[in-house]
């Protein structure tokens, strides 16, 4: 298993995309949260009634315990970057030929699988990391006074890893069964940013929300919107709390997708032609 | 002694194409074995098969008597088709990679197998910036990592300069004084003739024929004799006893025999006796291009 990692990890760190996709990941989860959080200063930060009211329904959303949720959710939207670099990582080998030499050289087709599926789980953790570390800052920056608090909700910390985990293997899928960078990229790209959304919306108001079986939507509803969208009327509270019932049932749901994208690579590629 | 490498009845299809129709030979323990066909005659599907790149539709290989595995992968040094490497390493990151994939040599004899290729000096370059001889002398040299027992080479000596051929075959000829098994595929027929020990031919997915060269090339002995007068010869010689048949071409006249009929003291005695006194007298084998392609000919 580490010797998998570290003939990973030698194929992994001298490539300038990895660099890169990881400097705009650092840069986009503290830029995207950033501007959130900026909206949230700018809204409650007047002398108005209407600002106090803001700040009222709002809380902070920032400040501790509820950072560690609000930055997943906000970050868990640009899931799409390191899912670039995931489907380079696995079209590379294919535009290289190295997948046939990795085994020509001595690997199993199965150990073929696991090295990327190490990948996948690598690129998962350095993205929860940055989360991780992202939420620190903001929590501390947004109210030095709940830091006390900062044990409140860690669970998010894992189900970031898992949505992230889940929602790179998709991405890793597409590229391996298509094997060509720019159309799996494209069709990622078309199918995460306006098919799902589209068909998740719909199917919300006239499908009975039957959407959610949808492949990024299983694993997106294990981080909910954050606390405030549930303070508005007694509606958005049923919905909020709706979801967060739901997040139990679509944790297994995640894990099954997951495990079973996993089990298709492995089977594929122990009989197909490389 | 058990063979290096055992085929029993492959067969491959691409759709309605039969790569490989039934194909079975054996590679014996420190042959050069050549497998030689016209383009598309199915020999990089054979070695992709044993390699585990392609799966046979039926038939099956076996490694030093054990059925292909990883494990009997990474005895073996291998080049298929093209140099694959990453394009965006060295040729040093590349081999480390190869090397702990392969379990085959140590990092400290990388050095000495860019040495042999001659890529000690570009060593530090990106893969990507080498021209097409380099990058196949690199796959040559991620072939002999760890020095193994068994080498297999894919037309090695494509995209290299003359002096690059002819090195390469110098370090295959090497190898096989070294006792190495090496299995090599290519359609130029005197690359094959000047380092084989043994040969297989296919056309078309079907094994012609497979075995040592000198059995493969002579189904009969060819004898040149030539003397001052070779019209004279030819007329002398028509009564030779044993000749199958007998040819002129030019001063020089050529007797067939059934293989490992031909004696040359018989003959020297016969047309001295007829008042004849040669200037010339060898025995050719047939060409491996006369031969490859009487065989492949429809």
């Amino acid at each position: 298993m580490l010797t998998l990692i570290k003939i990973e990890w030698l194929k992994i760190k001298k490539y300038p995309a990895f660099w890169w996709m990881l400097a705009i990941v650092m840069l986009t989860y503290p830029g995207l949260n950033g501007m959130f959080y900026y909206g949230y200063i700018k809204a409650t930060s007047g002398k108005e009634i209407t600002n106090n009211i803001a700040k009222m329904l709002l809380g902070n959303p920032f400040a501790f315990p509820e950072t560690w949720h609000s930055v997943a959710y906000f970050s868990s939207i640009f899931v799409l970057l390191p899912s670039i670099l995931v489907i380079m990582l696995v079209t590379n080998e294919y535009n290289f030929k190295t997948h046939r030499q990795n085994i020509i050289d001595g690997w199993s087709r199965q150990q073929y699988i696991t090295s990327k599926l190490f990948d996948v789980l690598i690129v998962s953790v350095i993205a929860t990391l940055v989360y991780v570390a992202v939420s620190i800052a903001f929590g501390i920056y947004a109210d030095s006074s709940t830091v006390s608090q900062w044990n409140e909700q860690l669970r998010y910390i894992p189900l970031f890893l898992l949505q992230t985990f889940s929602q790179l293997s998709i991405a890793f899928l597409l590229g391996y069964l298509i094997k060509k960078a720019f159309i799996a990229l494209g069709i990622f790209l078309f199918y995460y940013l306006i098919v799902e959304n589209i068909a998740t919306t719909y199917a919300r108001y006239k499908m009975n929300d039957i959407g959610r079986f949808l492949p990024f939507e299983i694993s997106d509803r294990i981080i909910p919107s954050p606390a405030f969208f549930g303070r508005f009327g007694k509606d958005a509270k049923e919905g909020y709390e709706h979801a967060l019932n739901l997040v139990p049932e679509h944790i297994v749901y995640t894990i099954l997708l997951t495990t079973g994208i996993w089990m298709i690579c492995y089977a594929v590629h122990k009989r197909r032609d490389l | 002694m058990q063979p290096v490498l055992s085929i029993t009845g492959i067969s491959k299809s691409y759709g309605s194409i039969k790569a490989l129709k039934n194909v079975s030979f054996d590679v014996p323990e420190g042959s050069v074995f050549g497998i030689l066909g016209p383009n598309g005659s199915g020999k990089t599907t054979m070695l992709s098969i044993i390699l585990d790149i392609l799966k046979a539709d039926t038939g099956s290989f076996a490694w030093f008597g054990q059925s292909g595995s990883s494990i009997t992968r990474r005895q073996i040094g291998s080049l298929l088709e093209t140099p694959n490497f990453y394009h965006y390493l060295s040729a040093v990151d590349n081999l480390n990679i190869t090397q702990a994939i392969s379990g085959r040599g140590t990092p400290a004899d990388i050095d000495r197998v860019l040495e042999i290729v001659k890529l000690s000096e570009r060593k530090k370059s990106k893969f990507s910036a080498y021209s097409l001889g380099m990058k196949q002398r690199l796959a040559i040299g991620a072939a002999l990592l760890g020095d193994p027992q068994v080498l297999v080479f894919d037309e090695p000596t494509n995209g290299l300069d003359p002096v690059g051929i002819a090195e390469i075959r110098e370090l295959i000829k090497d190898l096989a004084k070294k006792g190495k098994t090496i299995i090599m595929a290519s359609h130029l027929l005197d690359e094959v003739e000047k380092v084989c020990t043994h040969l297989a031919i296919l056309k078309k997915g079907t094994l012609l024929t497979a075995g040592k060269v000198d059995e493969v090339l002579s189904n009969e002995d060819i004898v040149e004799v030539s003397s001052s007068d070779p019209d004279r010869l030819k007329m002398v010689l028509q009564n030779f006893p044993g000749a199958s048949s007998l040819q002129q071409d030019g001063h020089m006249v050529r007797l067939f025999f059934p293989v490992g009929t031909a004696k040359l003291e018989d003959i020297n005695r016969f047309s001295f006796e007829k008042g004849i006194t040669l200037n010339q007298l060898t025995v050719k084998k047939k060409s491996l291009e006369s031969k490859f392609f009487e065989l492949t000919n429809d």
